[in-house]
Parts: structure tokens; sequence; C-alpha cells
């Protein structure tokens, strides 16, 4: 078992050699190769997942990987999972699977949009593996090589606008993240461990000074924020969120797929893996603005969402609005707060990937994605009775993403209330009206696609076909199951995130 | 007396054979009567030559320190490396000048020999072991560099290039000048190694006597790095001339210059003595301030030779950094960088070149859909500005995380912050020309005649290392590591 995580992070990186070195014009043999190549992926994580010991609350011993890369500055290739990296690895390899099948349509230069694709899931298997800091910011800063390719190119119309932005906002968050990486090196002494994630844990730095400018600054808490900054550009917490509407909107479906599923996830995950243990007494003291900003995303994010009249800026509003929820669960630092957050991370991975592609396949029908165009007449309208299947699966999706009970968004929006119910009343209540306002921008935007008189356009749709069911079917099954039974995610996380409350809850 | 000349000479035989090989290829480009042709011979020379003045250098490496000259001149491993940089940007510049239409083709080889002439004051630069040898490497330096930056005789850009270059050069040596004889008639030397400790010894009022005149000497280091407020030459300058010219002068004369540079703050500056603290106070501003007049000017420069030249004066500033810590350390950051910059420098102005003999102009607009076209060399160019803009995984970035790792290493917050902010406005005009080579829609699908396979296979080579020392770095880092400075 000692290789697997290894397996896992290169896999793709040879499924991206495979299809390069396919010639051009086999576009099928370059979509079996990616498919394959990610199908076997997919399976490496459930084997992990097999093989996963539930009472470890740190990392596995049975998959560590620790192999010299530059002695000198003490780099090492390290590798590790845990309870918390665990889902995020599920959902990873889960979604470039389905995503891989949900881009069989796309045309335009098929060849670069695949071995991109891989390449992007191998770099963020990197991020949630790695154990050395270097080797995260290196994965953290080359994941943006190919979604800046992946949204300039393959996106919509105002696509390079998109993708500086997103490039530039993201780089600007981990370049500050890059100084605190190097400071944290010499703090704790260049020896052994400066680049170890993992020996860095447990407030070691809350004594150290910094001068900037001639004023002194406490270390812990200085790069508490310039950490901060990088992981919250990424989430995005208001008022960092600008970047993704657009990032979202241009993208190609599958991008935002991932961008949504997978990427935002890294921001939080970075908060749980690094921030916090690293900067605890930091953490603590400012939970109540991380959780102030979590409330402000949730309820903002709301708005904004309701007051658009593109299905997709919809959604990807939305996923401001859910993240603000980990963000607030994340604050909590309680038991609760915490489970709901990561869990919140990955429900929110598999609901809002379900609406992304479901907008996707629409949009391959309609080639427009208005509610309400813009000269004010409706977009869609009736869809229900045109296809019933796909209105089946989008009530699932969307009954998923808004909390109903016995889907699995509920589950963890109720552990993130009952964490922050302890610590913070007052934005308890207040995130309870944001979810009520979730709840009328997703069923407000249902009634005007799918109920009322049939668009004359809307006629000839096709319905979703076999391909399109089966890629929405895992996300089908993982939304009610993980419902009506969260227990087998929240079992592999519940030893870890304990850990990690327990320092927590010491400042 | 004859002893000491042989010891000299066979320390010194890099030199030696850049000189020989300099009057060597005077003869045969002379040979070559007829006009446009190829005198391919001067520069396979040129290159035997320089690789040998190579292979002496690398075999100098292993030598910790020794004066050679009666003290003129001191051969240490950190000038030794140095020098082996600006010989690989003088190999690379000389190709690059018989490949490029920008130069006039009978002047092609003439630029050669000028390019090793100017090499050989980089040299004496890079080992200068008094104020004297120091000033002569100078002048070496730039003279010659003046005439190459007007070799395009009937543009009037190129004249003027020149001209202005010279103007500049001219003040900014005198002002050095001048500020080296005040050093002289405060001190009573000119050799380093007795300045060391007689500037060490400086107490009260003569410090800030002596700082002004350093100050004054300061001006012909920085106007040959193009440090910031001596900079405004060098964009007039890197456009009038010609491409291959701007990449000279992108690496050979600003690695001398910071190579003196180190050499003189490291002795004169290395305690914390009130004018230690000066000095790095100094240095301070003029890193913080270089690095981001250079980077904000290059935001909005169609033309990519300048906004190359302006980036270059950006990557300067931070290569400062590695100075102001005034430790080994940084010294090694430096030679990191310098070895990185080199091979990024090349690649973009060869692409920058080929493009530009093609559409006759250097505008953005000319890498417009270059992935279409030349898929392996838009790659190329991809990786090489990413690396530029100190992306992972790529060579640029190991070089930015060291100089900013010995920045705050020695606790200089605000500067590493500073520069941190500089990469984001790096990247992003770096990231307007990734974004018309690959977003962009070329007007024509017409191939580009300059990108034979010759070409595209020497620029795929000089990309590799920009790559593998990206991931591969901890060799390069030991060698530069154990390149010291030496003093006697």
């Amino acid at each position: 078992m000692n290789g697997l995580l290894n397996w896992i992070l290169w896999s793709p990186v040879f499924g991206m050699a495979a299809v390069l070195l396919i010639p051009k014009g086999n576009d099928n043999i370059i979509r079996w190769t990616s498919l394959v190549s990610t199908a076997i992926t997919f399976i490496l994580t459930l084997v992990l997942y097999a093989n996963f010991d539930e009472s470890i609350g740190g990392m596995q011993p049975d998959f560590l990987v620790k192999v010299p890369w530059i002695e000198q500055f003490h780099i090492f290739y390290s590798l590790g999972i845990d309870g918390i990296s665990l889902p995020m690895t599920l959902l990873n390899g889960l979604l470039f699977f389905l995503c891989i099948m949900s881009s069989w349509t796309v045309e335009k230069n098929l060849k670069g949009y695949f071995a991109l694709l891989l390449m992007l899931q191998s770099t963020v298997f990197g991020v949630f593996f790695s154990l050395d800091f270097f080797l995260f910011y290196v994965y953290w800063e080359v994941m943006l090589l190919p979604m800046f390719f992946l949204i300039g190119i393959w996106g919509g119309e105002n696509r390079e606008y998109a993708a500086v932005k997103f490039f530039l906002y993201t780089f600007f968050g981990s370049i500050v993240m890059l100084v605190g990486i190097i400071a944290l090196y010499y703090a704790t002494g260049k020896g052994v461990d400066s680049f170890n994630i993992l020996a860095m844990h447990g407030g070691k730095f809350s004594d150290l000074t910094v001068h900037i400018f001639g004023n002194e600054f406490n270390f812990e808490r200085l790069f508490f924020w310039a950490m901060f900054l990088g992981f919250a550009i990424k989430v995005p917490v208001f008022p960092f969120h600008t970047w993704l509407p657009h990032a979202h909107v241009q993208a190609p479906t599958a991008v935002s797929v991932i961008l949504a599923g997978v990427l935002l996830k890294m921001g939080t995950y970075g908060f749980l893996r690094i921030a916090f243990p690293i900067f605890p007494a930091a953490s603590v003291e400012y939970s109540t603005i991380i959780g102030a900003l979590g409330l402000i995303s949730v309820i903002y994010g709301a708005f904004c969402a309701m007051a658009q009249d593109d299905v997709k800026k919809l959604v990807a509003y939305s996923s401001v609005s859910h993240m603000g929820f980990v963000m607030m669960g994340l604050a909590a630092m309680t038991v609760q707060g915490m489970n709901g957050a990561v869990l919140q991370m990955f429900n929110h991975g598999t609901s809002t990937a379900m609406m992304f592609l479901l907008i996707g396949i629409l949009y391959e029908r309609s080639h427009h994605r208005w509610i309400v165009k813009p000269d004010g007449s409706k977009g869609f309208g009736g869809l229900y009775t045109q296809l019933p299947r796909y209105t089946i699966v989008f009530i699932i999706g969307m009954f998923a993403s808004l909390g109903l009970p016995g889907l699995s968004g509920f589950i963890s929006e109720a552990l993130i209330f009952l964490g922050i119910y302890q610590k913070f009343t007052t934005m308890t209540v207040l995130a309870i009206i944001g979810l009520l306002i979730g709840a009328a921008y997703l069923l407000w935007m249902f009634k005007r696609m799918f109920f009322g008189d049939v668009n004359p356009e809307v006629k000839d749709y096709e319905d979703m076909n076999t391909r399109e069911i089966l890629y929405m079917l895992p996300l089908c099954i993982a939304v009610i199951v993980f419902g009506i039974f969260p227990s087998p995610i929240l079992n592999i996380m519940k030893a870890s995130v304990g850990q990690l409350v327990d320092l927590l809850s010491k400042y | 007396m004859l002893e000491i000349l042989k010891t000299s000479l066979l320390l010194y035989l890099p030199e030696v054979v850049c000189v020989v090989l300099m009057c060597l290829l005077l003869i045969a480009e002379s040979m070559h009567k007829e006009e446009g042709t190829d005198r391919k011979s001067v520069f396979v020379l040129a290159t035997a030559g320089l690789v040998l003045a190579a292979a002496f250098l690398v075999h100098n490496l292993g030598i910790p320190g020794a004066p050679a000259f009666y003290q003129a001149v001191v051969i240490d491993s950190f000038g030794t490396f140095m020098k082996l940089i600006m010989v690989g940007g003088t190999i690379g510049t000389i190709w690059l000048a018989r490949s490029s239409n920008d130069i006039y083709p009978n002047l092609k080889s003439e630029f050669a020999i000028m390019a090793v002439g100017t090499l050989i004051g980089g040299m004496l630069l890079a080992s200068a072991n008094n104020m004297l040898t120091l000033y002569l490497g100078i002048e070496t330096l730039s003279i010659l560099s003046y005439v190459m930056s007007s070799l395009k005789r009937e543009d009037s850009t190129s004249t003027e290039a020149g001209m202005k270059y010279a103007l500049y050069g001219g003040l900014t040596a005198g002002v050095m000048l001048f500020g080296m004889s005040h050093i002289y008639g405060m001190l009573g030397s000119i050799q380093f190694v007795e300045l060391v400790p007689k500037v060490a010894a400086l107490q009260g009022a003569d410090q800030v006597y002596l700082m002004a005149s350093f100050l004054l000497f300061f001006a012909g280091l920085g106007y040959k790095i193009s440090a910031f407020p001596f900079h405004m030459w060098s964009p007039d300058v890197y456009q009038g001339s010609p491409i291959p010219v701007t990449a000279f002068f992108a690496i050979v004369p600003k690695m001398a210059g910071l190579a003196v540079l180190i050499r003189v703050s490291h002795l004169f500056f290395g305690g914390d003595s009130g004018l230690a603290i000066a000095w790095v106070g100094l240095l301070h501003v003029v890193a913080a301030l270089t690095m981001t007049v250079g980077n904000v000017s290059a935001i909005g420069q169609d033309s990519v030779k300048r906004l190359l030249a302006f980036s270059s004066i950006g990557h300067v500033g931070m290569m400062i950094m590695g100075i102001v810590v005034l430790n080994e350390v940084g010294a090694r950051a430096i030679l990191f960088y310098g070895v990185a910059y080199m091979f990024m420098t090349l690649v973009a102005f060869w692409i920058t070149s080929v493009l530009n003999d093609a559409y006759g102009t250097d505008s953005q607009a000319v890498f417009r859909g270059l992935i279409h076209r030349h898929p392996v060399m838009a790659i190329a160019m991809c990786v090489v500005l990413f690396s530029l803009a100190g992306m992972p995984p790529f060579s640029g970035f190991v070089a930015k995380f060291n100089i900013l790792s010995v920045a705050i290493e020695k606790g200089y917050m605000s500067l590493a912050f500073i520069a941190a902010i500089n990469s984001v406005i790096a990247l992003y005009y770096y990231m307007k020309l990734v974004k018309e080579m690959v977003f962009g829609k070329a007007e024509s699908q017409e191939k580009v005649a300059g990108f034979t396979e010759g070409t595209t296979a020497l620029i795929v080579v000089l990309t590799i290392p920009v790559f593998l020392l990206g991931i591969f770095w901890e060799g390069l880092m030991n060698l530069s590591g154990s390149a010291k400075l030496f003093l006697q």
C-alpha cells in the first residue's frame, strides 16, 4: 500500500502523456484514453478508501511517502492522507471521471483539452496530499496553469478576461502565502522539519515578532493573515469573491464543475491543514472575523444569486453562499461545526457539480443560459413537460443544494448550525435567513425555467441521453445516500477533525 | 617578476583566450572581402574560443581565490561563476545575431567581435581588485556597448540609442571617477585590500564624507545595471538597438555590474558600521524602486523588446535584493538567478527576434495565435514567460524563492512584500503576451519562415534548463553556493 498515493498522484500524468502521444484526429481514442485514465484513478481512490483506518486521527502511517527532494533546504517529496484529505481525494477522483464523460461533446482542440484536464487532476491531488510546504506551494501554483488555459481557450465569450482575473487574483493570494511559507522556514530554524507542515502544527510561533516598515508585528498574527489571504481568495470569502462569477460563467462545463467541486475546497482545506493548526492562537482570536466574513458570504452570495438572470451565474453565486457556510463551520471550531464544514465541503462538491453539469446539458441544447433574456423575454419555460428525466435529476440536485432534509446538503448544514450556535448565536440566526434566501432563489429559478407556459424554443430539445444519465447517476446516488446515511464520510473524518478541534480548544 | 607574470597569466587564461580570440576574429573577419557572405567561420571560431574560455573558467572554479598581476585583479570562484554566465550569454547572443535580420548582414560578424570585446570588459570588471581595474573594466565594457547599440546605422532610433547610451555612460563614468578620486584622496589607496580596513576604521563625520563619494561611485555601477534612478537610458537604448544587441545588454553588462556591486558591497560594507547601514539603506531603496519602476513601466508596453527591457530592470531590482542582505547566501541566490535569467532571456529574445524578422515589428500583435502556427515555439515562450514571472515548476520560481528567502532570513519583510507585489505585476504583463499567443486568433495560418527545424531545436534546447532547473535545482544551488568572494 506504500506507493498508493504515488499511483493516484501520477496516474493522471501518465494519462496526460498517453493523450499527448496520440496523433491528432483520433478523437475517440483520446476520449477513451482519458476516460480510462480517470477511471483507473477513481478506482485507486476507492482502494485508498477501502484501506483507510478510521481510528487514526493523524496521517495514515501506511500511506506515507517521504523522499528527499532538495536536501540542502530540507525539502521533501512528502505525501500523506488523513480523514480531512480523503473525502476531497474521493471527490477529486469521482468528479474528474464524470467530467471526462460530460466533455465527450467537446470538439475544439480535443487533445489539449483532455491533456490539461488530466494535468489539473494530478495537481489537485498534489495539493491534497502534500505534507511538505514547498511541495504544497508548487502544486498550489502549478494548478493555475491548466486552469488558465482551460478557461481561456475553451471558455465563453469573455473568457480571456475571466482567465486573467482568476489567475492574477489567485497568484496574488499565493505569493503573499509564499512569503509566509519562507518566514515559517526560518522561524523553525532551517532544520530538517522546516518545510514539514505537520511538524509546524501546534502553535509554535506565538512569541516571535517581525518588523515591517519599522513597525513591530506579532509573527503568528501577521502570517495568519498572509495565509488567510491566500486561502480566502481561493474559497472565495467575501470580499475576495469577485473573480469567481467571471471564472464560472466563462469556463466550459467540466471546468466549472471542477472549479466549484474541488478547487474551491482547496481554500478551506488550506485553513484546516495549514492556517488553523499552525497558527491556532491567531485562528481562535480571529474566529469571529472569519465567521462574520463567512456570514456575509452566505447572505451576500445568496442575494447576488437571486439577482442573476444567467442561471450559471446564479449557481456560481450560490457557491459563494454555500462556501460561506463552510467558513462559518470552520470558525465555530467545535466538533459539530468542523465536521459539518468538512462534510459540507464534500456535499457541496457533489451537489454543485450536479447543478453545473445540468446547466451544461441544457446549454448544449439551448446555447444560452438566460432565465430571463436581456430583452425581457423568458429564456426557458415549461421544461418540466418537455424534459421529464432532466427535470427529475434537476430537482434532486437543486434540493440537495438548498438543503432539503433527506438529501446531503441538509446534514452538513444542520451540523454546521449545531456547531456555530454554541459560539455565535446571532450569526446562526442570520445564517438561517441566508438558508431561506437560498431556498428562495433556487425555487424561483426553478419556477421560471421549468413551470409555466412552454416556451416554443424549448419544444425541440431532446431529453437526457444515456451518456448524460450515466454521468449524472453517481452524483444522484451520492446526494441521496449521503443524505440519509452520512456516516461513511463522517466516520473517516471524525478522528482527524477531532484532533484539530482538540488542538484549537486549548487556545 | 617573471614568476608572478607566469602564475598570473595562468590564472588569467580565460581572459587571455578571449583577447587572443578577439584578435583572431578581427583577422578572420577581414579575410572575407566580399559583401553579404555568410562568414560562418567567424562565428564558429568565436564559439570555439568562447567554449575554450569557458572550459578554463570551469577549471578556475576550483580555485578558492588568488590575486594576479600585482593584485590588480583577483581570481575567485564567485567572479569566475559570473564570468561563466557572461560567456554563456555571449555565445547565445552571437548565434542569435547570426540568425537575426535586425543586424545588417555585413555587420553580423563585427557584432561577434564586439561582443567578445565587451565580454572582456565584463570579465575584467567581475574580477576587479582595485578601483582602477574597476574603472577600466567599466570603460571597456561601455565603449564597445556604445558602438553595438548603434549598429543599425541607417536607423534613427538606433543611432539615437547609441548617442544616448554614450552620453549617459560618459556622464556617469565621469561621476564615478570623481567619486573614486575622492575615495583615494580620503584614504590614500586604490587597492581594495588596503581600503577595506581603512573604511572600517573611519569614524564620525569622515563616514559621511566617504558615503558621499561612494554615492558618486554608485552612479557608475547603477548605470551599468540600470538600477533606479540610473535606468532612464535603458528602455530607449534597448528599443533602438538591434534585438541581439538588446539580448546581449540584458545579460552581459548587467551580470558584470552586479558582480562588481556585490564585491564592493561585501568588501566595504560587510560590517555593522554607520557606513554599512547607510549603504544597506541605499540598496534597500534602490532595490524596491528598481523593481517597481521596471515592472510598472512594462505594463503598458506594446513592443515586446521594450517590454523585456523594462522587465529586465525589474529582475535587476529583484537581484539587488540578494545584495542588500550582504551575505553569502545572498550572493548564491544571485548566481542562481543569473543562470536562470540568462536562459530565459535568450529564449524570449530569440523568439521575439524570429517574429520580428518575419513581420518587421516586435509588437505584441505578431505573437497572436502563435500556438496554432508554431505550437512548440509558443509553448517554449509560455514556459519562459511564466518562468520570468516566477511560476513553479520553472527555474524562475526557484530563483525568486531564493531571493525572497534570503531577504526574509535577514528580516527584510517590507522588501519581501514589495517583491511579492511586484511579481504579481510582472505576471500581469507577461500573461498579456501569453494571452496573445494562446487565446488570440492569428490573421493568417502561414508559418513563420524563421522557425526552421534548427532554430526550433535550439530554442527547445535552451528552454529545457528553464524547466529542469525548476525541479532539480540542488546541483546548481550547491555549485553557486561554493562560489566565494576573495580578497587579497
